[in-house]
């Protein structure tokens, strides 16, 4: 009876104190992580400009990029295709058709519901239930999960979709009808991809070419997503060892019957 | 065998009503059935008689997340199809008469909020769909195919709210959004609009202070206000130029959820405490009025004349999901506010009616607001505690009048032995003749009046809850026949002797409570064949060894919980995936942590994983959802005439038949002989939260 006792009042430790200083800590990780984002976030002002090379094998492939935001609003962009090793493609992006990186933005505004989920939170609530702890948490968790799934598994897509994408347009000169490009990110790099299209026997195929570089802002985006995630699930594992008593509840200091 | 193919399923409720956290509320048009998804992913059906006399009719399984959107598929009034919408892409449309998923699809964009809307030059409804995604989706509710998407050219972002209306005496449609970043977008629709045309841009945009809108609602009568609701401030604004006419923020304590308008100048609101506010608009807001887009005079705002509020209010575990619904009964509309709670519980209130001389009394008189209770409540507990006799359980006879029931928590069936096995709340297994169980629930006679009748046998060696059971010579017959394997909430694995009910071995090695237990595949080393693979809460997972009767691997040290596990068994790999997306990949024989993988390179090695079951073996995944059938992904190949699609779904089928083929060449094959079994008993299905 001693050891339940104090269990019960570590419970009520931890909903009424613990919980709201892990999420206090949770929302500074999320803000300085927002801080970090090259877009309009969370008071931050945005439109950081970083400018990469990204060169793959000698003479094969050659981009030069500038990043404003979440766009490419510059590149210069020569590569060959293996099927034509003595031609050069070249191609530009300019600053009134930029090409934008979905991902960045996706990751931003998942963050951002991170935040307002905790925002949310009274600064002075009664958690009342452990349930009502972890449906909060499980949002934040879903949240951070997406957004840094968004980052580190780039979305798959059908080449005729990117062919026929909207980023495709911002192209000048056109390429050729059989060859495409793309930019995407990948954890903490960005990828150039270039594709060229073969017509087999009326089986389409494709053949792939690719450089990458790193990008430091990304690097210390995804650190802080990560610590943000373990710390919330911490917590959510903390708040479920508690759950399995289900007489458990706040000001209730006996406890009779338990289940367990 | 059974002679024909008639499979007459019966479900068995028991005296324990199933948990309902309820995520989403739907009423249909002709106000016989309400719908309410949950955040387990379960839909439930409720028929409504006269005077909203509600009763829960179906529990439709189908998504494995919160569903997040409910949507009529039809304007034709006793059309009868719901279209389902879950937080990880899953849609589904449902026949709400007999339950039955018409169709489904998986998509990588994951819808928030679907408005059902009737295009002008359409037969019938379109879903215009949005969420964590940067375009507008118009999608059909019965194929469940993206039509065409609308998208942005000034700063595109997520769509946080939308509003599809028709301006009148005008043929085409006005879709009216607003982004999570406060622009403001109109598109015109023609309807020719396909998924091949060049990109439907808006045709105006304007930045507007207002930041991560939740619902916006453009007025019915006038056209001319527009409400958008945000957690902490409601707003009016003048469709013509988006110009903010007035503003309420939020009653402390509380958020707005959403709101719509009741008339031209009355608007209702509801909170995430689960309550609903009435507002009469200020003269400035109100079209008709000579004053209208006038500055707001100080004294003149928005007037609260009403509260809903709820009788007995117990705490919520989250905020409940609310929404205003219109029913005409009689030739006569009465608006309900209608709200699903996190209890189960659906509460209603007809909002009420009040003449402007009432409300200018109340506002002259300075007197307190109306406050006014729901009217219609029930819940899944009350309908289960109104049916007499109560739901039968598989194991009531074991209950004794007087004492408090005892939750059943986990079963397997034995077709072999025609045994139910049953793990309950206080720790106990019991084992009861199955045929003679069922008919005792279920069918009339003598057998009834026996003493206890059925025989069983009682397991007792968990302290608190059984979670899992597993017989491992029904998935293959290198097991002992006897051998019987049960995971409890005191973190042991139990192994028992089935027919002599003994306790043989207890695994004390896991250090949370066991959640699931798994078999390895045949082709594993002679040594891991022989054990048993476990799943606990602690993250950890173990390759207990029957034979030896010790824990042969510990794979601990995963920060996140276990959602996958997979096997290599020519490698000698257990591969485990982990919610966080990390995957863990570890040698079986010597514990040893291979590898850690992150990002796409742990994808691909968990598909890969898949891909190798094509060898003969047998597949070892643990997280399937039944959303891969690949006769539905041919037929869909045939419907939008994607030959890659039919190849690809011809080549699944065949493989699959292969394998099914393969596995009954090995006399331990489950699957047939479940089929060949005329009974068969699904394991119990609980919710985390009903456990």
């Amino acid at each position: 009876m001693e050891e339940l006792k104090c269990l019960q009042l570590e419970f009520q430790w931890i909903l009424q104190k613990e919980v709201l200083l892990v999420l206090k800590q949770l929302h500074d990780i999320l803000v300085e992580c927002a801080h970090r984002f090259p877009v309009p976030l969370h008071g931050n002002e945005g439109k950081k400009v970083d400018k990469f090379i990204l060169t793959s094998a000698p003479e094969q492939l050659k981009v030069v990029v500038t990043l404003t935001g979440d766009s490419i609003t510059s590149a210069d962009i020569n590569f060959k295709v293996q099927r034509q090793q003595n031609v050069i493609q070249r191609t530009s992006i300019t600053q009134d058709f930029p090409w934008k990186i979905q991902q960045v933005q996706d990751a931003a505004n998942h963050l951002q519901q991170a935040i307002n989920h905790i925002d949310n939170v009274d600064a002075n609530y009664h958690f009342k239930s452990s349930e009502e702890v972890l449906h909060i948490l499980s949002n934040i968790l879903g949240a951070l999960q997406r957004g840094r799934t968004s980052l580190v598994v780039p979305k798959k897509k059908p080449i005729d979709e990117l062919m026929k994408s909207r980023n495709m347009k911002s192209l000048s000169p056109n390429l050729p009808e059989d060859l495409a490009i793309s930019f995407y990110i990948q954890s903490h790099k960005l990828i150039f991809a270039a594709y060229q299209l073969t017509n087999n026997q009326g089986t389409m195929k494709f053949e792939s070419t690719q450089a990458e570089c790193s990008v430091p802002w990304l690097n210390e985006v995804l650190v802080l997503f990560t610590v943000a995630l373990t710390l919330c699930q911490q917590l959510k594992d903390k708040i479920s060892v508690f759950s399995q008593y289900k007489d458990f509840t706040v000001g209730n200091e006996t406890t009779t019957a338990l289940s367990y | 065998m059974l002679a024909t193919n008639l499979v007459v399923p019966v479900v068995l409720w028991g005296p324990n009503t199933p948990t309902h956290c309820v995520s989403s509320v739907f009423l249909s048009r002709d106000q016989r059935t309400l719908a309410t998804g949950c955040y387990d992913g379960q839909i439930c059906l409720w028929q409504i008689d006269s005077d909203f006399d509600m009763t829960p009719r179906c529990l439709l399984l189908g998504h494995s997340a919160p569903v997040l959107c409910l949507s009529r598929a039809s304007i034709v009034q006793d059309n009868n199809f719901l279209v389902s919408s879950s937080e990880n892409g899953e849609m589904c449309t449902w026949d709400l008469i007999d339950g039955k998923c018409r169709e489904s699809v998986k998509l990588s964009q994951v819808h928030t909020c679907i408005q059902a809307y009737h295009m002008s030059n359409c037969d019938d409804i379109r879903l215009f769909c949005i969420g964590y995604y940067a375009e507008i989706m118009v999608m059909d509710p019965f194929s469940l195919e993206v039509l065409f998407c609308l998208s942005s050219k000034v700063n595109p972002d997520w769509i946080s709210a939308l509003h599809v209306l028709r301006p009148a005496k005008r043929k085409d449609d006005v879709v009216l959004a607003i982004t999570t970043t406060g622009t403001v977008k109109v598109w015109t629709l023609i309807g020719n609009e396909n998924k091949y045309s060049e990109p439907i841009y808006e045709n105006e945009s304007k930045q507007i202070r207002c930041l991560n809108a939740i619902t916006m609602a453009c007025c019915s009568q006038n056209q001319r206000t527009v409400l958008i609701v945000c957690a902490k401030y409601w707003q009016i604004y003048d469709a013509g130029d988006f110009t903010v006419l007035c503003s309420v923020i939020s009653p402390s304590g509380e958020r707005w959820l959403g709101g719509d308008f009741l008339s031209s100048d009355r608007v209702i609101l509801w909170s995430d405490e689960g309550k609903g506010y009435l507002y009469r608009l200020p003269a400035n807001s109100i079209p008709d009025n000579k004053e209208f887009h006038g500055p707001s005079v100080g004294r003149d705002a928005p007037f609260l004349y009403c509260v809903l509020t709820n009788k007995n209010e117990q705490p919520l575990s989250c905020p409940p999901s609310m929404k205003l619904v219109q029913t005409t009964r009689g030739g006569k509309t009465q608006k309900y506010l209608l709200r699903g709670d996190s209890e189960g519980f659906i509460n209603m209130w007809a909002v009420p009616d009040f003449s402007l001389d009432e409300i200018k009394q109340l506002q002259t008189a300075n007197a307190t607001t109306k406050i006014l209770q729901n009217t219609i409540s029930t819940s899944l507990e009350q309908a289960w505690s109104k049916m007499n006799p109560p739901p039968v359980g598989i194991l009531d006879q074991l209950n004794h009048p007087n004492e408090p029931i005892i939750k059943l928590t986990a079963s397997i069936y034995l077709p072999l032995q025609s045994r139910l096995v049953v793990g309950r709340e206080d720790g106990t297994i019991i084992i009861v003749p199955a045929t003679q169980t069922v008919m005792l629930q279920l069918l009339h006679g003598k057998h009834q009046q026996f003493n206890d009748w059925p025989p069983h046998q009682l397991l007792s060696g968990h302290s608190g809850r059984v979670n899992c059971l597993l017989y491992p010579y029904l998935v293959h017959t290198r097991y002992d026949k006897a051998h019987l394997l049960s995971g409890g909430v005191d973190f042991a694995v139990c192994l028992w002797d089935l027919y002599s009910g003994t306790l043989l071995h207890r695994f004390c090695v896991h250090a949370g409570e066991v959640t699931q237990l798994l078999v390895p595949p045949e082709n594993c080393s002679p040594r891991i064949q022989k054990c048993i693979c476990s799943v606990a809460s602690d993250h950890s997972v173990t390759l207990l060894s029957l034979q030896e009767r010790k824990c042969v691997t510990l794979a601990s040290r995963h920060l996140f919980p276990v959602v996958t596990i997979k096997w290599r068994p020519l490698d000698d790999f257990l591969i485990v995936g982990c919610s966080d997306g990390t995957v863990y990949v570890w040698q079986m024989e010597t514990g040893h942590l291979d590898r850690v993988l992150h990002g796409m390179i742990a994808e691909e090695v968990l598909n890969a994983c898949d891909e190798n079951t094509g060898e003969g073996e047998v597949s070892g995944s643990s997280s399937e959802i039944g959303m891969s059938n690949p006769a539905v992904h041919f037929f869909r190949g045939l419907r939008h005439r994607n030959l890659n699609a039919i190849r690809h779904a011809t080549q699944r089928g065949i493989h699959q038949l292969q394998q099914l083929n393969a596995h009954n060449n090995n006399d331990g094959n489950f699957l047939m002989k479940n089929r060949n079994s005329p009974l068969i008993i699904q394991s119990l299905r609980t919710n985390p939260k009903g456990k």
